[in-house]
């Protein structure tokens, strides 16, 4: 059941509403709920760069071992070696965020140069394109990733960039195959007999008006992304290197624990992940809703 | 007497239609001549009207003069300066000075930008008039082609045929050229707002010296607002002259046949068509047809005994004078 | 005897609802309209005034919330009786205010599933539509040849492909597709705007329907093409006894080929009877908008004396504010002193002021 209410029966007003107005309120919380996750990484990451911690995340308390959440000071507790969680789950937004930064810019960029250039230029490049990016597609990304490691070091920023460049073709296909359906319209070619130059058909025309919105998910989705593999990764020991906190590592450091029912200091940075990425889904969600003005 | 703001010299512009590698190794593409060798010019002041049946090439026409499709040879001058060998970038000035209303209803509109965005981006595209300056032009466009300002904030797929036919009116006259390639303008819009389009165009006419070509499949809109008129078959024009005479003494057997089969309301029953119900000696691209090639339809051609001179490669008709600034292109012109 | 009615439009309102001025488009106001089997309706009217929207509302093509919000559609053939619109009142729910309709409470979900299997085996088979932009519906990846063919396969008792492209390739003919052979093969794109909307004829008719709705059918043809598609209509009509809903702008094609018209204006029906008295601009009485819409055909006399058609003044209406009174109040030249207040302040009924011919006009009811 949906309501549509006109307030009298005569409408005098016809200028636009702002768009929190006549928003879904769905696509407000969504939108909404995600802008607080990004605020609290970023803030995290200001404090985090500041260094206006609690405590020193990496200074060892023996004292205070496996403090539960609550304890005097330490508002989510200590982990093992007595290092304060909160300082340590702020400063862990560093372990994903710069890098995630790094796989969106470099997956958009180039996915959007490479897929207007075979969309609008199309033939021998979009053959080539095609090719190289399924050859890139068939190659399994964890190995890349691997060799990458083992080739140079297990730094989150190489990993990154892997990632990043993995998603090109991602993009670039999606962007492609847009561009190739709206080339069927000729509003393209109207645009350019108006005096546009290419630039503005592309940028406006093409991306902005027509695949802001795959971009948008796709940035929302590449950070949800960024940390899922930055935490995989650290929990298994390739990403962020101890005694640097980030989430995974503090998971998989904390999970030796949870049996023993000391389960705080691997559930709060579980939860830090869960919400985060639930944030950043919701917020491309929120952002396509309200910008598109409809559901789809 | 004013100078010719476009001349059109022996365009041509053929399409090819691959059918794979085999035919294409053995040179058995089929080529589609959309456009066969055509010349017109427009002058300053002037609107010329382009009738002809439906797939004979008039928007291809359009679309040459304008640059959105590369021609295969001929030359295109606009203001003496040769436009089909221009780079894209010294084309862009020529822009403002010549827009095109397309005939299509969504062509010229972005499905994902409202009304309002597609009329500011045509305000805007060579002036910077401000803000203020856009809204005003804004409300001046939708007040001459009779649009609501409720629609502003629609988009394309809200409005309704006629709406878009007249979004689109206004972009093209939004820039402020100086000629204009109207593809059927008309098309989709009611009795009275067809009238009031073609007033308008008529009054920037007079008062600011555009220049027209006129595509429409409404004849009597094209003889009421045409100083001459061109009528084009399969690619090639047939006839041109004045607007009025062209009408009342159609010279080619094609030209009266088209003036001839306008639907007419009031006969209502068995009004008689022209060629007899059902004969249409049909065109067909993969049989090409020699000499001229309104042939298979032509009656004259029927009831002369099919004189060779129709069908012989050799001698296809050619666009001569006739006089009284009339040509033809018929072995056998009608008196 | 009166030969039954295929189509029964009852009270048909379909509205849209715009979020940034948070007001309804009020396209389509109660219409009501019947088609009897074998005839052919023409609806004329202004740009704008709902014909497309009534004739997608019919076939249960309107996407837009909230879409249909109140009337009946009744389809019936060869003795099957459907009924093309869900019960409203198992979906929607309106609240007035100053006789306007100011709220709406829809299940637009359960609204479309329960159209969706309404029109199963109806939309495409029994009723097909000729859109009014081709291009738009015809898909740009399909070839031409393989669309009618598909359609053919889905809509008749064809099951064999072979049969199905002979059969694709017939239909292109009667419309007058030029080598139909090379067109067969060619995708949307690659055809002028004639082409396509022949095209689409083509495929609408090759499902062979015995309710057909035409928007715009001929407005990309030239003449001669014009007259071989009227006649192949009205062939169609005369043999197989298609019934017909013809929407167009060329009141010339409207009076060849209809046997009823109705004139539309603002989302309503304006007049409404044989085509031959409505159109006919000698036939008296009249209603004042058929008259000035009448008056702006351009004519032999235009033509001959250089004189440019008149168009009616004003400005066309807006849906979103429809007036109280007449919908064409602030255009209208006729209105008398003893009726002003009733023409401004009061909606003339769709009256009937001879057998099978009705108007809504102050100047004509009692
Ligand atoms: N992109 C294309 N590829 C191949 N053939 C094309 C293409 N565009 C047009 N044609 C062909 O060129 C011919 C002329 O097309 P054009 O659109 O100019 O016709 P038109 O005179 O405008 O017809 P209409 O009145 O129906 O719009 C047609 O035979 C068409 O099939
Ligand atoms: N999805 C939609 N959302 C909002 N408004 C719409 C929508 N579809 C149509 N309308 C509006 O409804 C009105 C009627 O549209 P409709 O397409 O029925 O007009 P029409 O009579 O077919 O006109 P035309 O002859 O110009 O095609 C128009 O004013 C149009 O802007
Ligand atoms: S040249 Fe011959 S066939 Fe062609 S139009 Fe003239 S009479 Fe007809
Ligand atoms: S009701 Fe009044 S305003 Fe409306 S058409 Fe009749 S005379 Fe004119
Ligand atoms: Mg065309
Ligand atoms: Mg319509």
């Amino acid at each position: 059941m949906k309501r549509y209410t006109q307030r009298s029966s005569v409408v005098v007003e016809f200028s636009d509403l702002p768009f929190w107005k006549k928003a879904d309120r769905r696509d407000l919380f969504y939108l909404g709920f995600g802008l607080l996750v990004l605020t609290m990484v970023l803030v995290s990451y200001a404090l985090g760069s500041l260094e206006w911690l609690p405590y020193d995340p990496q200074e060892i308390d023996l004292d205070m071992l496996m403090a539960p959440p609550g304890t005097e000071g330490h508002l989510l507790g200590t982990d093992f070696m007595g290092r304060d969680i909160l300082s340590r789950l702020v400063l862990g937004t560093q372990a994903y965020f710069l890098p995630g930064l790094l796989s969106i810019t470099i997956a958009l960029t180039l996915g959007s140069l490479v897929g207007v250039l075979s969309g609008y230029w199309g033939a021998g490049f979009d053959t080539a394109a095609t090719y190289l990016g399924n050859l890139l597609d068939s190659f399994p990304r964890l190995v890349f990733i691997l060799l990458v490691v083992a080739a140079f070091k297990p730094d989150i920023y190489y990993i990154m960039v892997v990632v990043g460049i993995t998603n090109v073709p991602v993009v670039s296909l999606l962007i492609r195959d847009k561009i190739l359906s709206l080339k069927q319209k000729t509003f393209i070619e109207a645009a350019k007999a108006l005096g546009l130059r290419n630039r503005t058909i592309i940028f406006r025309h093409i991306l902005w008006h027509n695949c802001r919105s795959t971009l948008i998910i796709q940035a929302t989705l590449g950070m949800a992304e960024a940390i899922l593999i930055e935490s995989s990764l650290s929990y298994l020991g390739f990403g962020v290197q101890e005694p640097t906190p980030s989430w995974g590592n503090m998971v998989q450091a904390g999970s030796n624990y949870f049996m023993q029912g000391q389960f705080w200091s691997s559930t709060a940075p579980a939860l830090a992940i869960l919400v985060t990425i639930m944030g950043f889904h919701l917020l491309g969600d929120g952002l396509n809703y309200i910008l598109e003005g409809k559901r789809s | 007497m004013s100078k010719a703001i476009l001349d059109v010299k022996d365009l041509k512009k053929h399409y090819s239609r691959s059918r794979g590698l085999v035919s294409a190794l053995r040179g058995r593409d089929v080529v589609i001549p959309a456009i066969d060798g055509i010349s017109f010019y427009i002058r300053e002041n002037e609107t010329m009207g382009l009738v002809g049946e439906s797939g004979c090439g008039k928007t291809t026409v359009g679309r040459s003069i304008m640059g959105l499709t590369p021609i295969t040879s001929g030359q295109v001058l606009f203001d003496g300066e040769d436009l089909s060998v221009l780079p894209p970038s010294r084309f862009l000035p020529y822009r403002r000075q010549m827009q095109m209303i397309f005939q299509d209803l969504d062509a010229a509109l972005n499905p994902k930008m409202r009304v309002r965005s597609i009329l500011r981006e045509a305000v805007t595209v060579f002036d910077r008039p401000g803000n203020e300056g856009v809204d005003r032009r804004i409300r001046e466009l939708l007040d001459q082609v009779n649009l609501k300002e409720s629609k502003l904030t629609s988009f394309p797929h809200e409005l309704s045929g006629g709406e878009k036919r007249r979004v689109g009116i206004a972009r093209a006259l939004a820039v402020g050229a100086r000629f204009l390639v109207a593809d059927e303008p008309t098309s989709a819009l009611d009795v009275s707002i067809q009238a009031q389009i073609v007033n308008l165009l008529v009054d920037l006419q007079r008062d600011l010296g555009l220049s027209y070509l006129f595509i429409s499949h409404d004849l009597r809109i094209v003889e009421l607002i045409s100083h001459k008129v061109a009528v084009m078959y399969l690619g090639k024009i047939v006839e041109m002259g004045l607007a009025g005479s062209i009408a009342n003494r159609p010279l080619h057997p094609y030209t009266r046949m088209l003036w001839s089969s306008m639907v007419d309301g009031r006969s209502l029953e068995g009004s008689p068509s022209p060629g007899g119900r059902g004969t249409w000696g049909s065109l067909d691209f993969e049989r090409p047809q020699a000499g001229c090639r309104f042939a298979s339809r032509c009656p004259v051609y029927r009831d002369r005994g099919r004189p060779a001179v129709c069908t012989d490669p050799s001698t296809e008709p050619e666009l001569l004078d006739v006089g009284r600034a009339r040509k033809v292109a018929c072995h056998f012109p009608l008196q | 005897m009166a030969v039954e009615p295929v189509l029964t439009i009852e009270d048909l309102r379909t509205y849209f609802y715009s979020r940034s001025k948070r007001a309804f488009i009020r396209s389509v106001d109660g219409v009501g309209l019947q088609v009897r089997r074998g005839e052919t309706l023409g609806i004329v009217g202004e740009s704008g005034s709902g014909k497309s929207v009534t004739a997608l509302s019919v076939i249960g093509l309107i996407d837009a919330e909230p879409g249909v919000i109140t009337g009946r559609v009744g389809f019936r053939v060869n003795g099957t009786e459907w009924s093309l619109l869900p019960s409203i009142g198992d979906h929607v729910s309106l609240a007035e205010e100053d006789g306007r309709i100011v709220e709406v409470v829809k299940d637009n979900r359960g609204w479309r599933r329960k159209v969706d299997r309404l029109m199963h085996g109806v939309r495409g088979r029994e009723i097909s539509m000729i859109f009014q932009n081709p291009r738009v519906s015809l898909n740009p990846f399909v070839t031409i040849g393989s669309q009618v063919a598909e359609s053919v396969l889905l809509n008749t008792g064809i099951r064999n492909r072979r049969e199905a492209a002979e059969k694709a390739r017939y239909w292109l003919e009667q419309v007058r597709m030029d080598s139909p052979g090379l067109r067969f093969a060619q995708y949307p794109g690659d055809l002028s705007g004639g082409m396509c909307q022949r095209a689409m004829i083509a495929m609408a008719l090759s499902s062979e329907p015995s309710l057909l709705i035409a928007d715009e059918p001929t407005t990309g043809l030239d003449s001669t093409i014009q007259s071989k598609i009227v006649e192949l209509l009205d062939d169609l009509k005369k043999a197989v006894g298609v019934t017909t809903v013809l929407i167009s702008h060329d009141i010339n094609v409207v009076a060849r080929l209809s046997d009823s018209v109705a004139v539309m204006y603002g989302g309503t029906v304006l007049e409404y009877g044989p085509a031959d008295r409505v159109l006919s601009p000698d036939f008296l009485p009249k209603h004042p908008y058929v008259e000035a819409l009448l008056e702006s055909i351009p004519s032999e006399r235009h033509i001959k004396d250089g004189l440019l058609p008149r168009a009616i003044e004003g400005e066309v209406l807006d849906t979103v504010n429809a007036p109280r009174g007449c919908r064409f109040f602030d255009r209208c030249h006729r209105i008398t002193n003893g009726i002003e207040e009733k023409c401004r302040d009061l909606e003339p009924d769709l009256a009937e002021i001879s057998a099978g011919h009705q108007m809504r006009c102050w100047l004509h009811i009692g």
